[in-house]
C-alpha cells in the first residue's frame, strides 16, 4: 500500500476496562489534536478485544491506553497478542497512567512500545510521535 | 441589618485615599527596583487577579456587610462554622480511605487502620462492583479487588464485617451507579453481624449524578440513575433515620479540575436535583435537607483558594436552601462537610514531599472549618494503593494539625482577613452566578444529557495542564527542582495475584450452592419493581438475602433500564 506523504498521524485512545479515570486521556487529546493529529477516542469501559478491533478498523497508526486502576498487568499484555494476530503488529502501541516502574520491564516485554508515567510532558508526548511517524514514513520511502 | 453606606464612607475614603499614596509613595518606586516575580499574579485554579495588598476598602467593593455575609458561629449564614462552637468541643472525625481485594483483607486493614486511632471507615469497593459486575464477568477481567474491594454478595460482606464495631462507628459505603443493591447489602450484612442500627452511622455516597459528569461509573442512563438513587434517599429517611443516604463527592469534580466556583455550582447544582426528586415522595424541604446536606469537599495546594471554598460552601448551602427552598430548620440551613486534601496536588516523583502538601492542606482544611469530617490521602497515592506506613503517616498528620499547631483553637481563625473576606463573598457571587444558568438550562441532569458540565470540565483540564507544562504554574518535582535521576525509596503495597483467581472460585461456589429457583424470583421481583416504579430496596434486600449476586441484581436492573452510551464527544476528550 502506498502511504501518502505527509498523511496526519492517526491515533487511537483508549481506556481498557473498568477504569473511568478520564483527565489524563483529555488532556492527552487535547494536545494531540492540537500538534495536528487525528484521536479518536473510543470511550470508557473497553475490553483488549474491542480495542484491538477498533484499532484495526480505523486503520491508526497508535494506540494509546490510558490506565490508573493496576489493571495493567493483564490487560495490557492481552491487548498487544491480540494486535499482533490481528495483524496490527506494526502499531505503535503506548500507555500512560499510574504504572510502577518495576511493571514497566513486564509490559515492554509483552509489546507496549513505550510508557509515559503520570506527569508525562504532552510536548514530550508529541514530539516522541512525531519522531517515530517521521521515521516509519521514512524507512517506508526507502 | 445593611447600615447606610454613609456611615461607612469617611473611614473608607480615607484608606482609598492613603492606599494611593503608599502605592505612589512606598511600592511603585521598591517595585520599580525590584520587579515582581510574577506577572499576573493569580490565584491557581480560578486565575483570578491577586492585588499585592487588602484593605477595608476592598471589602466595602465587594459589598461585604458583617452581621449579613459572615455572622456567628452555628448560625445563618454559617459562613464562620456550623458549630456554634467550632473545633472548641471537639476535633472532626478522623477518617481514611481503606478497601482492596477480598473481604476478609478489607477487615485486617480496617482493624489495622481502626488501632491507629480512627473512628470512622470508608469503604471503597474495585472497579467491577462500582460499575454493576460480579468478578466472574469477562468485562472485568484484570480489575477485581484492586482499585478496592471486590463484592460479589453478601458473603463478602459478612467477611469484611469481621471488626469491632464498638471502636467503629461511622462508615462511609463509596458506590454510586448499584444502589440500591450496595445499601441493600449492608443492611443485611449489619443485621447478620447484630449490629444495632441506632448505634452505628452508615453512609451512602449514592452519588450517581457525579459519575455521569466526570467519573463514569455509571450504568443506567441518568433519569434512572437519579430514581434509583432517589430510592436508596426514601428508604433510608423512612427506616433509618440516624443513617446518611447521600454525599455529594464535590472531590471527584475537583480533581477533574473544576475550579472552586465550578465546583460550589455544578455540587449544589447536582445536590439540587436530588432535593427535588426526593420532595416528589412527599417528604418536605425541612425534613429532606438535613439528610442530603453532606459534601465531600477538596481543598488543593491554593490555601485561600481553599480556605474561601469552605467558608463560601456553608453559606451558598443556607442561603440556596433559604431562598430556593424556603427552609427554616436550622438542620436544614447547616450544610456538613466533609474536607480532605486533594491527591491531585500530590506527585510520583520525590513521593516523600507530598507529606508536606499533605500537612499544608490538612492546615487549610482546619482553617476553613474542617468540617465533621477529615480524611488525608496518603503520600505514596501516585505510585500504588496505600502501604502500611503510608497510613501511619498520614493518621499521625491529623492529628498534628489538630493537637500541634492551634488553629483549631479559634473559630474561624481568618474571618475578617481583608483578603479572606474578598475572596470568599467573590467565590459565593461567581457560585450563584452559575446556578442560575445551570437551573436556567432546565437543571443539572439537563447539564449532563447535553454535555455542558463534562465539555467545562474537559476545557479546564487542558488550560490547567497548559499552565503547569507552560510553566505558569511551578510544581517540586514536576517542572521544579526536578531530580534527573531519581531513586525511589518508598514501601509499595501489592496485591496478592491470585485475589481475583479466588475471588471468582468463591462467587461461581456461592451460585452453585444457593437456592436458585428463589433467587431467579427475587430477581424477577426486582425487575418489576424497577418497572412499575416501587422502591427497589426491599426487593433488593429479599434477594441478597437469598444471596443473589451483586451483578444479577444490576443486571436485572439493566434488563429494565438499558444501559448508558454516551456519545464519546460528551466525554470532553
Amino acid at each position: 500500500m502506498q502511504e501518502q506523504p505527509n498523511r496526519r498521524l492517526r491515533v487511537l485512545l483508549a481506556k481498557l476496562g473498568m477504569d473511568t479515570h478520564t483527565v489524563g486521556v483529555t488532556i492527552i487529546g487535547h494536545a494531540l489534536r492540537e500538534a495536528g493529529m487525528e484521536v479518536i477516542f473510543t470511550g470508557l469501559k473497553q475490553t483488549p478485544e474491542m480495542v484491538a478491533a477498533a484499532a484495526i478498523q480505523e486503520d491508526v497508526d497508535v494506540v494509546g491506553i490510558s490506565t490508573l486502576s493496576a489493571g495493567h498487568t493483564r490487560n495490557l499484555p492481552k491487548l498487544a497478542r491480540l494486535l499482533r494476530e490481528q495483524g496490527g503488529g506494526d502499531k505503535l502501541l503506548l500507555a500512560g497512567g499510574v504504572i510502577p516502574q518495576e511493571d514497566q520491564p513486564l509490559l515492554q516485554a509483552a509489546g507496549v512500545h513505550k510508557i509515559f508515567t503520570m506527569g508525562a510532558d504532552t510536548r514530550d508526548i508529541v514530539q516522541y510521535l512525531e519522531q517515530w511517524w517521521a521515521e516509519k514514513q521514512a524507512s517506508e520511502a526507502a | 441589618m445593611n447600615r447606610p453606606v454613609s456611615e461607612f464612607a469617611p473611614a473608607n475614603d480615607n484608606i482609598i485615599a492613603e492606599t494611593e499614596r503608599w502605592q505612589a509613595e512606598t511600592r511603585a518606586p521598591f517595585v520599580a527596583a525590584q520587579p515582581e516575580r510574577r506577572d499576573p499574579f493569580v490565584t491557581q485554579a480560578l486565575k483570578w487577579p491577586i492585588k499585592p495588598l487588602y484593605t477595608p476598602a476592598d471589602l466595602d467593593a465587594v459589598g461585604f456587610d458583617y452581621l449579613k455575609d459572615v455572622g456567628f458561629p452555628g448560625e445563618y449564614p454559617y459562613t464562620r462554622s456550623t458549630r456554634p462552637n467550632g473545633h472548641r468541643s471537639g476535633f472532626w472525625t478522623m477518617t481514611q480511605v481503606t478497601g482492596f481485594g477480598k473481604g476478609e483483607d478489607w477487615a485486617k486493614r480496617a482493624r489495622f487502620m481502626l488501632d491507629q486511632g480512627l473512628s470512622g471507615l470508608i469503604l471503597e469497593y474495585d472497579l467491577a462492583t462500582t460499575n454493576g459486575y460480579d468478578s466472574d464477568d469477562p468485562m472485568v477481567e484484570g480489575e477485581v479487588g484492586r482499585a478496592g474491594m471486590a463484592l460479589d454478595s453478601l458473603e463478602d460482606l459478612e467477611n469484611a464485617f469481621d471488626l469491632p464495631f464498638d471502636k467503629l462507628k461511622y462508615l462511609m459505603s463509596v458506590c454510586n451507579a448499584p444502589q440500591p443493591v450496595n445499601l441493600a447489602m449492608i443492611i443485611a450484612a449489619l443485621e447478620k453481624k447484630g449490629v444495632d442500627p441506632k448505634d452505628f452511622v452508615l453512609h451512602i455516597v449514592n452519588g450517581i449524578l457525579i459519575e455521569y459528569t466526570c467519573v463514569g461509573r455509571y450504568i443506567y442512563p441518568p433519569e434512572h440513575g437519579l430514581r434509583i438513587a432517589t430510592d436508596a434517599i426514601e428508604y433510608i429517611i423512612r427506616n433509618h433515620p440516624n443513617w446518611a443516604p447521600l454525599s455529594i463527592i464535590s472531590a471527584q469534580l475537583q480533581p477533574a479540575k473544576a475550579n472552586p466556583v465550578q465546583e460550589i455550582a455544578f455540587s449544589l447544582a447536582i445536590c439540587c436535583a436530588y432535593i427535588d426528586a426526593t420532595l416528589e415522595r412527599g417528604l418536605d424541604i425541612d425534613t429532606v435537607a438535613p439528610y442530603l446536606n453532606h459534601f465531600v469537599v477538596n481543598v488543593d495546594m491554593d490555601f485561600f483558594e481553599g480556605i474561601c471554598k469552605l467558608r463560601a460552601f456553608r453559606k451558598c448551602w443556607a442561603r440556596l436552601m433559604k431562598e430556593r427552598y424556603g427552609a427554616t430548620r436550622p438542620e436544614a440551613l447547616k450544610i456538613r462537610l466533609m474536607t480532605s486534601p486533594t491527591t491531585i496536588a500530590l506527585t510520583l516523583q520525590q513521593p516523600l514531599n507530598n507529606i508536606g502538601r499533605l500537612a499544608i492542606m490538612a492546615t487549610a482544611c482546619a482553617l476553613g472549618g474542617a468540617g465533621e469530617n477529615m480524611t488525608t490521602p496518603l503520600h505514596d497515592e501516585a505510585h500504588s494503593l496505600p502501604a502500611e506506613e503510608a497510613i501511619r503517616v498520614g493518621a499521625a498528620l491529623q492529628h498534628i494539625v489538630a493537637h500541634e499547631t492551634g488553629v483549631a483553637e479559634t473559630i474561624d481563625p481568618l474571618a475578617g482577613s481583608y483578603y479572606v473576606e474578598t475572596l470568599t463573598k467573590q467565590m459565593e457571587d461567581a457560585a450563584f452566578a452559575e446556578m442560575e444558568k445551570i437551573f436556567a438550562m432546565g437543571g443539572a441532569v439537563k447539564a449532563i444529557e447535553t454535555g455542558y458540565f463534562q465539555r467545562a470540565l474537559g476545557r479546564e483540564q487542558y488550560e490547567r495542564n497548559k499552565d503547569l507544562e507552560e510553566g505558569r504554574r511551578k510544581w517540586v518535582g514536576v517542572n521544579h527542582l526536578v531530580l534527573p535521576e531519581e531513586k525511589r525509596e518508598i514501601e509499595i503495597f501489592r496485591l496478592n495475584d491470585e485475589m481475583e483467581e479466588q475471588q471468582v472460585e468463591k462467587v461461581r461456589a456461592l451460585r452453585a450452592r444457593r437456592d436458585q429457583p428463589a433467587v431467579d424470583a427475587a430477581l424477577d421481583k426486582v425487575r418489576e419493581a424497577a418497572r412499575n416504579g416501587d422502591n427497589l430496596v426491599p426487593v433488593c434486600l429479599d434477594a441478597v438475602k437469598l444471596y443473589a449476586t451483586h451483578g444479577e441484581l444490576c443486571n436485572a436492573m439493566r434488563d429494565v433500564f438499558g444501559v448508558h452510551t454516551p456519545d464519546s464527544q460528551l466525554a470532553g476528550v
